[in-house]
């Protein structure tokens, strides 16, 4: 843990919308053992990112891929007892890691697609040729300068296509 | 012992001719102030100029008499001022001495027994307060000196003298709440020859130790309790007794009532009338022989509660084996009483009564004992867990009643679905408590209780498989840890892991613990025949209702609230109720006994003289300008105060002599100034202030630090004690708390020359009077508004909590709050 400062990732996430509850954990182990993810994958399990996390390890939980394998299924934050917002804390860290370039591929895909066809999901060739099996017109991209206007407004657009890995 | 006899006596007698000549003081008598000027051995004569300052106090309007010496609070110094007292017509007593609080005490003390009233008397610190902060500006300590010197003259000018009262107090206690906690101290006190009444509201004495079995670390018998002093067959007092055979019921003084419950309380501290309600037993207890013919006749079955309802019992029953008293009672909720009434037909003694009536009967005591204890809570809202649903999933009450010989399975832990023996137990910690959905606080004891459980179940079946699962294994107590060593040889086996599920298999009717053991960092599903939750343990029922009635406060977590728990244990904001065990918080067995002996000692010192003797240092009430408003009432930290009608419609305060602890926060909230302290006059805060203000001596702005007795005054002099340094501009005065402070008092103190102005009290969760700190805390952030108006700037103002270990703090709030006002340039007032 050398040359990581505990407490300040502790205040940074704390002072995150959905972060603020981290600190009261006292891990427990109620939310690996209830967790759907944790089952099926050893690398995913909520209560080693919250112990990261309280320990300062910064870069081990915000390089990882493990904060993006939450399914945000809630069952952990329902049955925490100590109300540790666990998922919504899970967000939290995604946020300061998106803020950082640290975006798994799939996301920056998204947001493509949003920027560019105003849709999430990209229009396969597939998805095309059902729709012609089924007479219905093809899908043109909608309302793509409004969402411009929005994403641009909120600052969407420069958190998630700037630079990868200058921190703002 | 008997010297403070004689001499309480002797002061008694004369507190009556001083009331007399108390009133002539008033009247007739001119003040005349006797000044003693300690150097402290010449310590604080190189600092200050005493020569200067003896002058000085010889001019100043009434004083007679002035002297200077080494000290004066013992020996040759405190002659001194007897001497002036007894024979140069001395009747205004002004020390200059350190040792803060001793010498107070050690001065009223000689002066009363010199024959003038303690309360004539003031001193000040010159050595903490003035020389060894300022001992850098030498010229302007003495300035700073003369003006406390002033101020505490102009005040014991206007001192009156405070009388001694006397109230009744009944040498009598009530109990209420016989379990361990509630006969402990009620013995103790029958004990000491006080009359105690002892009340249950169940049938049967014992509480929740009755069902306990056994207690930790020593695992022997739950209900057993020291004998009884007054057990003639007992070698020594040391010895232990089963309740049922400790002879409880014939100790002197003590009468016991079951099935009864407090349902009104009257009167005050000392004098209580309290009208408890005794439900029918609808078995006479002196008559019934225990023989049991009536259950073997009573067609009535019900679950047996007592038993964790593993068993069933009759409508007329008793706990067995361990009761007291040893005669039957009727379930009135499920007997069909004249209907069938074949109890009443085959018993011998004619003992069954299906007529008895609920009575009332009135008590009148000095003291309350709340010993009502707590109990488990029901694990069935933590759905995961699935209480209540699945059969095989119990708490540790319900196996504790499986462990007992005499239980409803005879000592086998067996699984309730199918009453067979469980040989694979899982004990879950933490089940409601720790838990901020349900119950915050740790309940302390159920890891202890797991660990015996687990053992027990060990030593009598080594075969059976035992887990626990825990968040933090918690054995503080002493030999508590050996426990822990003791349970993981005989091979129970530690999760670190709190499960998130149970699950029921119906094929195999099998459990199933879903936990993550922490440690290997594994998923583990553990099969179980039977699940243990370790329920966490929450205040009685009816604790809200009877907190209530008795007027006492609980805390966050719902149980009785201790006065404070460091300092005054057991006792609760009202004086003369009192309260131990597992009412304040959860406890073990040895600390409930330790806690319910606090309680008696408590009751028996306030009750012990058969009157509670009190200087009356409280508020009074100006009727003329008092009227109609709920403030005082409200604020009072004690409920001391009350409206009463006056007859011409109006509602007037009364302040009860014997509660008031003369705190003053009502003079703070009063808006009509109706109501002032008889030990710290209006009249007398003006004339210090203006003293304290009337020299100034230093270039920099006078600036007054109005602060409490207690830790803010203690701040002032560990700053002069631990040698800190401040400019000598800063004047103190001194209230008994801060709470008693005015808006108007801050603004007179700007008024009367101060450039700027300190409030110091304590802590604001640490008040000494509980709200008076925070209560002037508003003051302030209303009189910082008021100051804006007057186109004054705030910043003028402000408070500061500190205590006696932040002396450091205080020197530097003086020094900041100069360096602020010389800042903000010279106050003009119009």
């Amino acid at each position: 843990m050398s040359g990581e400062k505990p407490l300040d990732f502790t205040k940074e996430i704390t002072s995150k919308l959905g972060g603020e509850t981290i600190a009261r954990c006292y891990q427990c182990g109620t939310c690996a053992s209830t967790c759907p993810v944790t089952r099926t994958t050893e690398r995913y399990n909520p209560r080693q990112i919250i112990r990261l996390a309280l320990l300062g390890q910064r870069d081990e939980v915000l390089k990882g891929d493990s904060i993006w394998l939450c399914a945000s299924c809630y069952n952990c934050q329902e049955r925490c007892p100590q109300k540790v917002e666990i998922a919504d804390v899970i967000y939290a860290l995604r946020n300061i890691a998106i803020r950082e370039g640290n975006i798994p591929a799939i996301y920056t895909e998204f947001a493509n697609g949003l920027m560019s066809e105003g849709r999430l999901a990209p229009i396969s060739k597939f998805l095309e040729k059902k729709r012609a099996d089924y007479g219905l017109p093809p899908l043109k991209p909608t309302g793509v300068e409004a969402i411009k206007k929005i994403l641009a407004a909120t600052g969407f657009d420069k958190i998630m296509f700037k630079k990868e890995g200058t921190p703002q | 012992m008997t010297a403070r006899k004689g001499s309480s006596k002797k002061s008694k007698g004369k507190g009556k001719g001083r009331k007399r000549r108390g009133a002539k003081v008033k009247a007739m008598e001119e003040a005349k102030v006797g000044v003693f000027l300690s150097d402290c051995g010449g310590q604080i004569a190189k600092i200050l100029d005493f020569e200067a300052l003896t002058n000085f106090v010889k001019t100043v309007q009434g004083v007679t008499f002035v002297a200077r010496a080494n000290e004066f609070w013992r020996g040759e110094g405190l002659k001194i001022i007897v001497d002036a007292v007894k024979t140069k017509k001395v009747n205004r007593v002004v020390v200059a001495e350190a040792v803060p609080k001793i010498s107070e005490v050690a001065i009223a003390k000689a002066v009363e027994e010199a024959g003038l009233n303690p309360h004539l008397v003031e001193v000040l610190d010159l050595k903490d307060h003035c020389a060894l902060p300022h001992r850098d500006t030498p010229k302007e300590a003495t300035e700073k000196a003369k003006a406390m010197l002033l101020a505490a003259i102009e005040k014991a000018r206007l001192l009156e003298p405070i009388e001694k009262t006397e109230f009744p107090a009944v040498k009598s206690v009530l109990v209420i709440g016989g379990g361990i906690a509630g006969m402990q101290a009620a013995e103790d006190l029958a004990d000491m020859g006080f009359q105690v009444h002892l009340i249950e509201k169940e049938p049967f004495l014992g509480g929740l130790a009755a069902k306990a079995v056994r207690f930790f670390p020593t695992d022997d018998c739950a209900i057993c309790i020291q004998s009884p002093a007054t057990d003639l067959k007992t070698v020594t007092q040391t010895s232990r007794k089963c309740v049922y055979r400790s002879g409880f019921s014939e100790i002197p003084n003590l009468n016991i009532l079951t099935n009864a419950k407090v349902v009104k309380v009257e009167g005050g501290p000392g004098n209580f009338k309290v009208t408890v309600e005794r439900k029918p037993r609808y078995v006479d207890e002196k008559k019934c022989v225990a023989c049991d013919l009536c259950t073997s006749v009573c067609p009535v079955e019900v679950p047996d509660e007592y038993n964790a309802k593993l068993t069933k019992r009759k409508a007329i029953y008793i706990n067995k084996p361990l009761v007291y008293p040893p005669a039957y009672a009727i379930d009135a909720k499920v007997c069909k009483f004249h209907e069938c009434a074949k109890c009443v037909e085959v018993c011998p003694t004619k003992a069954v009564n299906l007529d008895q009536k609920t009575e009332h009967v009135t008590l009148n005591v000095g003291g309350i004992i709340v010993a009502t204890g707590f109990r488990e809570y029901d694990p069935s809202v933590i759905k995961e867990y699935h209480y209540g649903e699945y059969p095989d999933v119990i708490t540790h009450l319900e196996l504790a009643r499986m462990l007992d010989a005499f239980g409803p399975t005879n000592g086998v832990p067996v699984r309730p679905s199918d009453r067979k023996p469980a040989k694979r137990i899982v004990f879950v910690q933490c089940v409601g408590s720790r838990d901020r959905r349900w119950n915050p606080y740790c309940s302390s004891i159920c890891c202890m209780i797991s660990l015996k459980h687990a053992t027990l179940i060990k030593e009598a079946y080594p075969d059976t498989d035992v887990t626990i699962c825990y968040i933090d294994i918690r054995t503080t107590g002493r030999e508590h840890e050996y426990y822990y060593e003791r349970a993981r040889e005989m091979g129970v086996k530690f999760v670190k892991g709190r499960p998130s599920e149970i699950i029921h298999d119906p094929a195999t009717n099998t459990l199933i613990v879903e936990v993550e053991d922490e440690l290997l960092r594994r998923l583990m599903e553990l099969e179980a025949d039977l699940v243990v939750l370790a329920a966490a343990m929450v205040p009685s029922e009816d604790t809200k209702e009877l907190a209530q009635i008795l007027g006492v406060e609980l805390d966050q977590d719902g149980f009785f609230k201790e006065y404070n728990a460091k300092l005054r244990p057991t006792e609760t904001k009202r004086r003369g109720i009192f309260i131990c065990g597992g009412a304040v918080f959860p406890k073990d067995a040895p600390t409930t006994s330790l806690h319910a002996h606090s309680a008696a000692v408590k009751a028996a010192k306030f009750l012990m003289n058969g009157k509670i003797t009190k200087d009356l240092k409280v508020a009074v009430v100006n009727e003329d300008y008092c009227g109609n408003c709920q403030f005082c009432p409200v604020t009072c930290p004690y409920g001391a105060i009350t409206l009463e009608p006056k007859g011409d419609g109006h509602f007037v305060a009364k302040v009860s002599e014997l509660i008031c602890e003369g705190c003053g926060v009502c003079v703070g909230t009063c808006p009509v100034g109706a109501i002032e302290l008889r030990h710290l006059k209006p009249s007398q805060i003006s004339a210090q202030m203006k003293a304290l203000l009337s020299v100034n001596g230093t270039s920099k702005p006078l600036v007054l630090a109005f602060s409490c007795s207690e830790c803010g005054h203690a701040a002032v002099d560990s700053s002069g004690m631990a040698m800190m340094s401040y400019p000598a501009n800063v004047r103190v005065l001194r209230v008994p708390c801060t709470g008693v402070i005015q808006v108007q008092h801050i603004l007179e103190a700007f008024k009367a020359g101060a450039q700027g102005v300190m409030v110091v009290g304590c802590k604001p969760d640490g008040c000494h009077y509980e709200v008076g700190s925070q209560k002037a805390q508003k003051k302030v952030e209303m009189a910082k508004m008021l100051l804006q108006a007057y186109g004054i700037e705030p910043e003028r103002l402000e408070m500061f909590n500190l205590v006696f270990i932040e002396g450091d703090k205080f020197a530097e709030a003086a020094k900041a709050m100069t360096e602020r006002v010389e800042r903000l340039g010279l106050l003009q007032l119009a």
